[in-house]
């Protein structure tokens, strides 16, 4: 019986021990961050009311220990706060970033079925009409899948120069399909061919101008890339002068990819810009930073 | 041999493609010579208008082109002309003309599948028209599955990309851009990551187009994208101010939206 008594009282102790503790860190954080200016007006007001109590000694002790512990201690207190919060805050960017890129991983990989099958279909009947374009056909769609399928991506994907050629390809099949309702002009000078740029962004620019802009056009429509510079950015834009874009449409996956892309690689750096010019049709612009190539 | 003694069978082929028409055209002359070709149409529109002007027996339609597509230039002409569909690649419409046993041909068109459809469309000209029950129905179904297939969401019709006018030419700000709207007197201000813009359209009208999953309502005046919502505090005057994820903006929410963050 008593040795229970004892137990019990044992464990209120320490209950109560455990609380006054925490209460104290607590108070002490609290402390360390707490701004001089704020705990002035504490000091007033606990001097204040203790004087109207007429016993001012809890107040002289609460500002001469709270002086105390957040002249001596604050300052290191404070330091780890601000580290912990500051790896939590990289912990998180982390793992958004890890996440972003599972994403980007899994979208990277589109090659549309529709335009697989209808350019295999283009091919075999070329074969029997003109074999010579048949082959030409057959090698641009292999030096497109090659570009396209991330596994087979080639390493030096990340140029202008690159890009440009990888979706010429690409234009030369739809060429092919639409005919005469298809037209492509390139306006990329010669000098920025070798500036990084980060692969399938322009394809997929250009694939956006002609499955929303110019096929639904009965009268088809030219696709047009322009590539310069402006300062200390690089400007590549894909105009077509298709049937716009529809406000309620979803801007579609491709869009949010390259946003998400070159917040991830730029920063505030970089940007894709949609607008729709006077004479209709739609453009999209990237920018992003670019750098005098280091001319050896 | 069916059509020995009668006048020869019409037929209108409708591709957007060139060269498919060509090999389409090609094909029949080999498995179905005496069949005429009488018109070619390079899209829906035009698939229409020659259907109605030459009236072929037949007629030829790839399901995707320009101005209208092959099922709704059907649903025009399936009365004076028997349909065969063409697709490359539908999986959704292939199974749907096997449900509705619709004629339909694979691109590019094999000799030999040609051939089978060629004999069984043969045999339904035999019986006089209507050759191919409530085709109408099964076609306004399939108009249907295509508008609503290729789109992860079902819910279309909001409001996804704001125009704003930006010197001569009009900026399209797509809404995933756009982190909130605030009504300021005349205008509404549109704020992204790393711009502001001004636009004419009011809160309320922005309010009504925009997909209410998308955008809520914390103020009077304010809209905010709910993927950017980082945290709702209260501040010393007992407001709740909401916080942004990753943007230096703090906007206040009114008492009587602050239902939206309980139990949060």
């Amino acid at each position: 019986m008593r040795a229970s008594q004892i137990n019990h009282g044992l464990d209120f102790m320490r209950d109560a021990f455990n609380e006054a503790s925490k209460l104290w860190w607590r108070f002490f954080d609290w402390l360390a961050v707490v701004e001089w200016r704020q705990l002035f007006l504490t000091w007033f007001l606990a001097v204040v009311f203790c004087i109207i109590l007429n016993m001012p000694e809890p107040a002289f002790w609460y500002v001469l220990i709270s002086f105390g512990v957040k002249v001596l201690a604050g300052g290191k207190r404070r330091a780890e706060l601000v580290a912990k919060e500051a790896t939590m805050q990289a912990n998180v960017a982390t793992l958004e970033r890890r996440l972003m890129e599972a994403q980007m991983a899994a979208l990277q990989a589109q090659v549309e079925p529709h335009f697989l099958f209808n350019t295999l279909a283009l091919i075999g009947q070329l074969i029997e009409t003109d074999p010579q374009e048949a082959a030409r056909v057959h090698a641009h769609l292999i030096e497109y899948l090659r570009s396209t399928l991330p596994q087979m991506r080639a390493r030096d994907g990340g140029t202008l120069g690159k890009q440009v050629e990888l979706s010429k390809a690409y234009l030369s099949i739809m060429q092919a399909r639409m005919k005469d309702r298809l037209g492509v002009r390139f306006e990329v000078p010669d000098f920025l061919g070798s500036a990084p740029f980060p692969p399938m962004m322009l394809q997929t620019l250009i694939e956006n101008s002609i499955k929303h802009g110019l096929e639904p056009k009965i009268a088809g429509g030219t696709v047009t890339v322009r590539a310069y510079v402006d300062g200390a950015t690089l400007h590549v834009e894909v105009c077509d002068d298709g049937i716009g874009i529809d406000p309620h449409a979803d801007d579609g996956i491709g869009l949010a990819n390259i946003r998400e892309r070159l917040q991830l690689l730029y920063g505030a750096n970089a940007e894709l810009v949609i607008h729709t010019p006077p004479a209709g049709g739609a453009c999209a612009l990237i920018k992003l930073p670019y750098k005098m190539m280091e001319t050896a | 041999m069916l059509t020995l003694g009668t006048k020869p069978l019409t037929a209108m082929i409708a591709d957007d493609e060139a060269p498919m028409r060509d090999l389409l055209r090609a094909r029949l002359a080999a498995v179905w010579p005496e069949l005429r070709i009488v018109a070619e149409a390079a899209n829906g529109v035009e698939a229409v208008a020659l259907g109605e002007q030459h009236q072929p027996d037949i007629a030829f339609l790839d399901i995707r082109m320009p101005g209208l597509n092959g099922i709704e230039a059907a649903r025009r002409l399936y009365q004076r002309s028997h349909i065969v569909f063409a697709t490359a690649y539908d999986q959704y419409a292939l199974d749907a003309f096997e449900q509705g046993a619709l004629d339909y041909l694979l691109k590019p068109v094999s000799a030999e599948r040609l051939a089978t459809t060629c004999a069984r469309v043969r045999s339904r000209m035999k019986t006089p028209f209507p050759t191919q029950p409530d085709i109408g129905q099964q076609l306004a179904k399939l108009t249907s599955l295509l508008e609503h297939k290729g789109q992860e969401k079902p819910k279309t019709g909001y409001l996804r990309w704001i125009q704003a006018q930006v010197g001569a030419s009009l900026r399209m700000v797509s809404t995933r851009e756009v982190l909130f709207f605030q009504s300021d007197e005349k205008y509404t201000r549109v704020q992204t990551a790393s711009a502001e813009f001004l636009i004419r359209k009011t809160l309320k009208e922005l309010a009504e187009e925009l997909d209410p999953d998308e955008f809520w309502r914390i103020h009077r005046s304010t809209l905010v994208r709910v993927d950017a919502i980082g945290e709702v505090a209260r501040d010393l005057r007992g407001r709740h101010m909401l916080r942004l994820r990753g943007h230096p903006f703090e906007l206040e929410v009114s008492r009587n939206h602050t239902y939206l963050f309980q139990q949060m």
